[in-house]
């Protein structure tokens, strides 16, 4: 029942098209296929034409049989009507095959682009709008869109036998076609009126179920704790009263999905009632005949089921362009990131310098104001500060995954903005917090950054982190499966692959957001080592929550709010006692060997 | 048989569980009444349907052979009654249907559910949720489906193909002829059809999974790509998945156009009208009669049209039931032992040489440890080396390959498991609490514990400060109604509701990091009160718990590489030392730490 359209959030960058817009746009994904279409509008008609043939012939031959049966030819009757069925069936089926290829590759078509303007949005897009999100744009909508066509030319058919049927009738009794017309209306109204009580039952049924749902899912994952305290019984009784509450509501939805086809069946009774009645008494007059009378009754059982469809068509078809529009508002979003060039950037030093510079996310709340820093190539820089104080916008600045508003950013005391970002990205190295796998194995895994690396280079990396060791609690070594974002690995073992990337990838500039969570001491010791690696001789710009990580800083800034108010090495800051220390004594104070040592039982 | 298990509700009807098919037979029989009604009533919707039809017939004669008002209105009266009952009594047959798909919807998840409840903590650990929640809903949903409509579109099947033809024999049995061999040639040719189109689905249907899987995949890790400039890669890659995909939805397509059983109909209903004529000439047929005959033979038509739907769905049922089955037969392998070992647990526990495998891999080797009542040993080791496994072992989830494993002495598989476990407590890795209030869920299993009992079991785990800052205090709901719980708060009142019970051992998997000292100085107050007076077995990241442990057992690839107290162990072991060197390396001078103020 796809004309029950769910409540579907609009996101910022969605825009109104006109449904001319809509429309020409979709006929242009059509285009390719113009012949396609044509030679399915033309099977579409010669169906219709041979479904209409065959009550036709049937009706005709029994008035043969009964005034002139001794012309008539029954042999021929037969062969004609084998003949419209094939037809028919033939002229079916290449409309279907036809239209499953065209609406295929438009299809197609739609999802390369929507996928490629995905590629093309900037970070800040992905910090909008969650992944579930745009890939139910990608796929579900493009879906949508599919059924839509698909469906609107299966109509058309069946739209279209109706009205020639209905011309056909008009030749044969006028008066005999208006009364089966007289049912129409009936047949509409029904149909409109079922959906508006459809689309509430369905929700009342959908939330009810989902509670259901969402107790199994709790009582389930919390089973252990349920049954080491012994209270299974107290579950059990609420699950029984959400249960028979799922029924009840399951049970009113049922009824009406189920009393539609049989209403509609007893309207439709009512026609053919009527037909019958006031037919034989036009015949008993003269004025039709038995075989025609017999016509019009078959024309009430075609007409009624298209009828069906045909009144809920049009907010199906809605919903169609709802989601085609959906669809062309993700391939169209602006771009907030834009390049003012395309230079191929040559290797890069590493000298990062912002020049007062202006940033901010959202308009009125700046995020970095006059911002000024110089980052000399080779240097490892930490980052420290609040939530909130501007760490991570620098590192994302840097990445050019933001615009920022005035001021400058120089890179070898080049503009990024004049940068080919391809060329630019590929000498810059991040690792962030929850590092990201793609499914494969650990070496395609490292590979990703270089994919024209050979296993023995793989290989060689993979053993200067962490002198290699962590290799050894991988199942299959290099080989291991990582599992769907890597999640046959431990956090701590993604981190490991993550720095092995970039390590391999060898580039100037290295971006770490440290990971807050906690991993058991003997990988965060390998990682920590394999960090010291990585930044050995490369521009390093740390978001630091390790304090390990600050001690071998050769600078470390304080940011707050947007501000550089302290800069020096740790033990040059402790001695100063100014917001470092405080911070220190906030966050890192418990990492400390001191404290580890003091923490005594 | 008779099942064991840890939990038996009062009157559960058995049902049979033999195949999946009997056992939505013994679903469907337990509500006789409507499957009868659901049946009776689409009978006498065709029969109902196909008299109409026949009626047709003696209207016709009406016109060509005449006949008074009073026969012209019988037959219309024929047929409008003929007519509305049609709809009458499918309405009743679908109603019928209705309620025993959804009782038997809510019967079998209320079967699922309590087996569930009865089985063992051994077949909920090796169990993942994500699985029994997909046969719990989506399962149990399908079933609903295979009765309504799938039970009902089988009805149509049979009836729609035997009230006409039962009719059409009525008027001539000769006339049976064509409809005989179009039933039996379209059962042979729909079978066949089925064989092709479900390989395609099915493709298709895990083509899209894939399609969608790599391109969230991307999506989620599009700032890797964009760092690592592989966005012209991954359009190749989306492409080719998209490219696939197509494929099988024309392939599909393809099938669909290619419907034989259409063509047939069409072409039986040639014959048969031929047949029609050719009684006709030799008298045998009137007009009439071919009238009523040629609007029976339509009526095979819609099973013609329902067949590829229903077969299919009820297909899709008969797997999910099966799903469901399996789950529910399940049984566990460690038993309840009643007749064990019980008494009150002091606490000493000694790994006797102890191997474990889990499918056919070595996971514990030769591990052997003792621990004394009231000790803590700390377990450290990479993932995967082997910890959970150790203390699933201790708390009998497991059974060892080989060696033993000793509370007090005693073998556990000696122990009554119940009594055993509920002197055990056990603070997972990931912590579940319930959708519930705070205190409900500190007070969970122990029943009318007091306000006063459960406030002081908060202050023991060091969370009475934070449930306060909370609006409503101790009845703050948990979860997403509610308040959201940090990691750190969420193991506070883990711990809390262990403290209500008292264990004498405690297994504490502490995998919880705190962002700032504060946080972490509580959660180590906790910790450390957790274990007083107990045995303690713990899986910790914390380099603090680690050092001040009675014992520390360092696992690698699931053999214990190093065994002792923290000064035996910087002496004897690399790894372990490796660990304190980096803190030891940059030791910070004790006059600047001052800066950094006490705890």
């Amino acid at each position: 029942m796809g004309f029950i359209m769910d409540g579907l959030d609009a996101e910022e960058y969605d825009r109104q098209y006109s449904d001319w817009q809509l429309v020409k746009r979709i006929l242009g994904y059509f285009k390719p296929h113009l012949w396609k279409m044509i030679v399915v509008g033309l099977v579409v008609f010669l169906s219709s034409v041979m479904d209409l043939i065959l009550p036709v012939v049937v009706s005709q031959a029994l008035d043969q049989l009964q005034f002139t049966p001794e012309t008539f030819d029954p042999i021929g009757t037969a062969i004609i009507l084998g003949i419209a069925a094939s037809a028919g069936w033939v002229a079916n089926m290449v409309r279907q095959w036809l239209s499953a290829e065209a609406v295929g590759d438009v299809t197609l078509d739609l999802r390369e682009d929507a996928f490629n303007a995905v590629t093309e949005r900037d970070m800040s897009f992905y910090d909008q709008y969650p992944t579930g999100k745009v890939v139910s744009r990608v796929l579900s909508d493009t879906q949508a869109f599919s059924e839509t066509v698909r469906l609107s030319i299966n109509l058309m058919s069946r739209l279209l036998l109706v009205v020639l049927l209905i011309i056909y009738l008009f030749t044969v009794n006028v008066n005999m076609t208006w009364i089966l017309m007289a049912i129409i209306p009936f047949i509409m109204y029904t149909a409109l009126k079922f959906r508006t009580v459809a689309r509430r039952t369905v929700t009342n049924s959908r939330r009810q179920l989902a509670t259901v749902n969402a107790h199994i899912q709790e009582s389930i994952s919390g089973i252990g704790v349920a049954k080491a305290f012994r209270r299974e019984q107290m579950i059990y009784d609420e699950f029984k009263t959400v249960n028979q509450e799922s029924y009840e509501v399951e049970k009113i939805n049922g009824f009406v999905f189920g009393s539609i086809f049989p209403i509609l069946v007893t309207i439709a009774g009512l026609g053919v009632a009527a037909v019958v009645w006031f037919g034989i008494n036009m015949a008993q007059q003269g004025v039709l005949t038995a075989g025609q009378w017999f016509l019009f009754i078959q024309g009430m059982g075609m007409i009624w089921f298209p009828l069906t469809s045909i009144s809920s068509f049009w907010s199906q078809f809605q919903l169609g362009l709802a989601a085609g529009e959906r669809v062309f508002a993700l391939i169209d979003a602006e771009a907030v990131v834009k390049q003012k060039a395309d230079d191929r950037v040559p290797a890069v030093k590493g000298e990062i310098e912002f020049v007062n510079m202006d940033f901010h996310y959202i308009t009125g709340e700046p995020v970095l104001q006059g911002f000024s820093l110089k980052i000399p190539p080779g240097e490892t820089l930490a980052l420290v500060g609040h939530t909130g104080s501007g760490k991570s916008s620098i590192a994302k600045l840097i990445n050019r995954f933001y615009e920022y508003q005035s001021g400058d950013l120089l890179i070898d005391g080049q503009d990024i903005r004049y940068f080919n970002l391809s060329s630019y990205r590929s000498q810059l190295g991040v690792v962030t917090q929850t590092p990201f796998l793609f499914d494969g194995t650990v070496m395609e895994n490292i590979r990703y950054g270089k994919p024209e690396a050979s296993d023995q280079e793989v290989t060689d990396i993979a053993y200067k982190v962490g002198r290699g060791d962590w290799l050894v609690s991988l199942q299959e070594g290099l080989d291991t499966q990582v599992g769907e974002r890597g999640g046959n690995l431990s956090m701590g073992q993604r981190q490991l692959v993550a720095i092995a990337r970039v390590l391999l990838q060898d580039p100037a500039i290295f971006i770490l957001d440290e990971a807050t969570a906690s991993v058991d001491p003997l990988t965060e010791t390998l990682i920590q080592e394999g960090l010291d690696t990585l930044m050995g001789n490369r521009t390093s710009i740390v978001i630091a929550h390790r304090l390990s990580t600050i001690r071998h800083a050769d600078r470390i800034i304080v940011l707050d709010q947007g501000e550089i108010i302290e800069s020096g090495t740790h033990d040059q800051l402790m001695l100063a006692g100014g917001h470092y220390a405080n911070l220190y004594d906030s966050y890192f104070r418990h990492q400390s060997l001191e404290y580890i040592e003091r923490m005594a039982g | 048989m008779v099942h064991k298990s840890e939990f038996t509700i009062e009157g559960l009807r058995e049902y049979n569980r033999s195949s999946a098919v009997r056992w939505i037979m013994s679903h469907c029989f337990e509500h006789k009444l409507y499957f009868f009604v659901g049946l009776v009533g689409f009978a006498l919707t065709y029969i109902a349907f196909s008299g109409a039809r026949v009626m047709f017939g003696r209207g016709a004669e009406l016109i060509i052979e005449g006949g008074d008002a009073g026969a012209v209105i019988a037959v219309s009266l024929a047929v409008l009654i003929l007519s509305v009952s049609d709809g009458l009594f499918s309405l009743m047959g679908s109603m019928a249907m209705v309620i025993l798909s959804t009782r038997v919807e809510r019967d079998s998840r209320h079967e699922l559910y309590a087996s569930l409840l009865g089985k063992s903590q051994t077949f909920h650990d090796q169990q993942r949720v994500g699985d029994i929640m997909a046969r719990a809903t989506d399962d149990v949903r399908q079933l609903n489906f295979v009765i309504h409509p799938g039970i009902m579109f089988m009805f149509d099947m049979v009836l729609g193909f035997a009230v006409p033809m039962a009719y059409i024999a009525a008027i001539n049995l000769e006339l049976l002829l064509v409809p005989i061999i179009f039933v039996i040639s379209y059962v042979i040719v729909v079978r066949r059809y089925m064989r092709r189109l479900e390989p395609v689905m099915m493709q298709q249907r895990m083509q899209y999974g894939t399609l969608s899987a790599r391109l969230e995949e991307t999506i989620s890790g599009i700032e890797i790509v964009k760092v690592a400039a592989q966005e012209i890669e991954e359009r190749k890659k989306f492409r080719r998945n998209a490219w696939k995909y197509r494929d099988f939805f024309v392939q599909q397509g393809k099938i669909e156009a290619a419907y034989l059983p259409l063509l047939m109909f069409g072409i039986a209903f040639g014959f048969f009208f031929l047949h029609c004529l050719h009684m006709h000439e030799r008298g045998i047929l009137g007009i009439g009669d071919i009238i009523a005959v040629a609007g029976l033979m339509q009526v095979l038509s819609f099973p013609v049209f329902i067949s590829l739907f229903s077969i299919s769905m009820i297909q899709l049922g008969i797997a999910g039931a099966r799903r469901i089955l399996e789950l529910i037969e399940q049984r566990s392998d460690i038993d309840e032992n009643l007749a064990g070992y019980s008494a009150a647990v002091e606490g000493a526990i000694e790994f006797d040489n102890v191997t474990f495998k889990f499918h056919g891999s070595t996971v514990l080797e030769n591990v052997s440890f003792t621990v004394e009542p009231g000790q803590t040993v700390a377990i450290v080791g990479q993932t995967g080396s082997g910890k959970s496994t150790l203390t699933q072992l201790v708390s009998r989830t497991y059974d060892v390959d080989d060696g033993r494993v000793m509370i007090d002495g005693v073998d556990v598989r000696d122990w009554n498991l119940d009594r055993l476990r509920s002197q055990m407590g056990k603070i997972e890795q990931d912590i579940f609490l319930f959708s519930r209030s705070i205190a409900e869920n500190i007070s969970f299993g122990v029943e009318n514990a007091t306000q006063e009992q459960i406030e002081n079991a908060a202050r023991e785990a060091q969370a009475h400060d934070f449930i306060l800052s909370f609006n409503e205090g101790y009845q703050s709901e948990i979860g997403e109604r509610g308040v959201m719980l940090s990691g750190g708060q969420r193991q506070r009142l883990a711990l809390a509701r262990a403290f209500l019970r008292q264990p004498r051992i405690l297994i504490l998997d502490d995998s919880t990091s705190a962002i700032d000292s504060a946080t972490e100085d509580e959660i180590q107050k906790a910790m450390r009160r957790a274990q007083e007076g107990r045995t303690t077995i713990l899986i910790t990241h914390r380099l603090s718990q680690i050092r001040w442990a009675d014992r520390i057992i360092v696992l690698e690839n699931g053999r214990a590489i190093a065994n002792g107290s923290h000064e035996e162990l910087l002496g004897s072991s690399e790894h372990y030392r490796r660990i304190f060197a980096r803190y030891g390396a940059v030791e910070t001078p004790v006059g600047q730490l001052a800066a950094g103020g006490g705890a």
